[in-house]
C-alpha cells in the first residue's frame, strides 16, 4: 500500500528542481488559459444573472446563505470585474498570493448565483478545479519549481479521481445494468427535447441514429463510456496519461455525438495536460532548431 | 518539511474537505463533484419547451401530443437568450405554481414577449415502454398571455401545488 501511495506520488508531483524556459512557458500558458476561462465564465455567468429572481435548488454556499441577496441588482457584474481584476492582477503576480483564493470564492458565489433555478453543469468544473490548484499552488508554495509540480500534480489528480467517481455513482446508482442500451435511448429522446427546445427543431446525429437501430450498438456505446471513465483513475500515472486523456477526449466527442453535450473547456484542459510538452521540446529541441533553420535559409 | 511532503499533506487535505462537502450535499458543491449526473439510468424524464400558441382555438390549446404534433410555432429558447437547461429545470422542479414562481418564469422568458403573443409552457415527459420503445408525450401545463397566466384546467390543483 505504502508502495503504491509513492508510485502515485511520484508520477503526480515529480518534477524538475528547476523549470527550464520550457516549463516556464508551459506553466505560464496553462496559467493565461485558466485565468481567460475564469474571466469570461464570471460574465457570462454575471450577465446571465440579472435575469434571475427567483431560487429553485440552491447549491454550494446557498444550502447554506440566501443567495437571493445576489438577484434582482448589479452585484453580479460587480463581482464579475472583481474576479478579473484579481486574476489579471494575479497572473503578473502583483500583490498577495492569496488573490487566486480570493477568485476562487467570488467565482463560486457567480455560480450559485447563476444556478439556483435547477440545473447543475459540469462543464467548467474542471477550470473551477484548475483554478482551486493555482490558488493552494501559488498561497502555499514560494519556490517556481513546487509550485509547478503542485498544480500540475493536483489538477490531475482531481481530473482521474472525478471520472473514476463518475463511473463509480453509475455502478451503485444502476447496477451493472447501467450499460442496457435502451438507457441511451430515453437519454436521446431528453436531450433531443432540449435541442428542440432550445433551437426550435431537431434531428439525429449519425451516432444517434445507429444507437436507436440497435441495442447491442446502443450497449457497446455505453459500455465503452464507463469503461474510459472508471480506467481514467489511470491518467495519474505518466506514461498511461496521453493514451488515457486521448481516450477520455475521444469519449466527450462520443457523448456530444451520442447526447448532445458539449464539454469545449474540459476538452481543452485535457488536451494542455495530455502531454508533458515541455520534456518533449527539450528531447527534440536540436531537431527542431535545426528543421526551423533549415527553413528559414530556404526562405 | 520537504516540498513533496508539504505537496502531499496539502493535497490530502484538500481531499478530506471535497470528500466532507460533497458527501453533505449529494455529490455536488462547485467545483467539487462526483459526478453523478445519468448515474440512475431508466428513469423517466420530464422537460419542457414553449410554444406560440397566439392563433390557436381554443378548443385545441390543452391537448396532449407527441413531439411531432404540437399546436402553434416554436419558440426556440436560444432566440429569446434564454438557457433551456435552466427553463426546463425551472419548470419540472417547481412544486409550488404560487404567483411569485409565475412571475419568475414570465421574467425569464421575457415579459415583452408575452404583451403581444400567447405562449404555452409544456411539460414533455419521457418513459421506456416494453422492451423496445420510449414514448414521448407533450402535456399543455401553463398558458401565458399578456395580462394573465391559465393552469391547464384538465389538470388536478395537486399538478400544481404539490406540496
Amino acid at each position: 500500500m505504502k508502495r503504491l501511495g509513492k508510485l502515485i506520488t511520484s508520477n503526480l508531483f515529480d518534477g524538475p528542481e528547476e523549470l527550464t524556459r520550457a516549463h516556464q512557458i508551459y506553466f505560464k500558458f496553462f496559467e493565461f488559459f485558466v485565468v481567460y476561462e475564469v474571466i469570461k465564465l464570471s460574465w457570462e455567468w454575471g450577465l446571465y444573472t440579472l435575469k434571475i429572481t427567483d431560487v429553485v435548488l440552491p447549491l454550494g454556499i446557498a444550502n447554506l446563505i440566501d443567495i437571493s441577496f445576489m438577484h434582482g441588482n448589479q452585484l453580479p457584474i460587480i463581482n464579475a470585474v472583481l474576479i478579473s481584476a484579481i486574476m489579471l492582477i494575479s497572473f503578473f503576480r502583483i500583490g498577495s498570493k492569496w488573490l487566486y483564493s480570493i477568485a476562487f470564492i467570488l467565482l463560486h458565489f457567480q455560480y450559485v448565483a447563476r444556478f439556483s433555478i435547477g440545473e447543475i453543469p459540469h462543464s467548467a468544473n474542471l477550470v473551477g478545479m484548475a483554478l482551486f490548484s493555482f490558488a493552494l499552488g501559488i498561497a502555499f508554495f514560494e519556490k517556481a519549481s513546487s509550485r509547478y509540480r503542485f498544480i500540475f500534480g493536483f489538477t490531475i489528480f482531481y481530473i482521474g479521481l472525478g471520472y473514476f467517481s463518475a463511473s463509480i455513482s453509475k455502478l451503485i446508482g444502476t447496477g451493472p445494468g447501467w450499460i442496457d442500451g435502451r438507457h441511451l435511448w430515453l437519454w436521446i429522446a431528453e436531450k433531443g427535447t432540449d435541442i428542440l427546445s432550445r433551437e426550435g427543431e431537431f434531428s439525429y446525429t449519425i451516432v444517434q441514429t445507429l444507437a436507436l437501430n440497435s441495442i447491442p450498438a446502443a450497449t457497446l456505446m455505453l459500455l465503452i463510456g464507463i469503461s474510459t471513465e472508471f480506467f481514467g483513475i489511470l491518467c495519474w500515472f505518466k506514461k498511461l496519461r496521453p493514451f488515457i486523456i486521448l481516450s477520455l477526449i475521444g469519449m466527450h466527442f462520443g457523448v456530444m455525438l451520442s447526447m448532445n453535450i458539449r464539454f469545449d473547456s474540459f476538452m481543452m484542459e485535457l488536451l494542455i495536460l495530455a502531454f508533458p510538452y515541455p520534456e518533449i521540446y527539450l528531447k527534440y529541441k536540436d531537431q527542431i532548431k535545426s528543421y526551423i533553420s533549415g527553413k528559414l535559409i530556404r526562405i | 518539511m520537504n516540498s513533496q511532503k508539504k505537496i502531499v499533506r496539502i493535497t490530502l487535505i484538500s481531499l478530506l474537505a471535497y470528500a466532507l462537502l460533497v458527501a453533505t450535499h449529494k455529490g455536488e458543491y462547485w467545483p467539487f463533484s462526483i459526478y453523478p449526473m445519468f448515474s440512475k439510468a431508466g428513469n423517466p424524464w420530464t422537460r419542457a419547451l414553449v410554444r406560440d400558441v397566439t392563433n390557436i382555438d381554443d378548443d385545441f390549446l390543452w391537448k396532449i401530443s407527441d413531439l411531432e404534433n404540437l399546436n402553434g410555432s416554436p419558440v426556440p429558447m436560444r432566440k429569446i437568450g434564454v438557457d433551456q437547461i435552466d427553463y426546463s429545470n425551472f419548470v419540472s422542479k417547481t412544486q409550488q405554481w404560487d404567483k411569485e414562481r409565475i412571475n419568475a418564469l414570465r421574467t425569464m422568458l421575457g415579459e415583452k414577449y408575452l404583451s403581444t403573443n400567447d405562449w404555452m409552457i409544456y411539460k414533455v415527459h419521457g418513459k421506456l415502454i416494453g422492451d423496445d420503445s420510449v414514448v414521448v408525450n407533450t402535456v399543455p401545463y401553463l398558458l401565458f398571455k399578456a395580462d394573465t397566466t391559465v393552469f391547464n384546467p384538465n389538470l388536478n390543483k395537486s399538478d400544481y401545488f404539490r406540496k
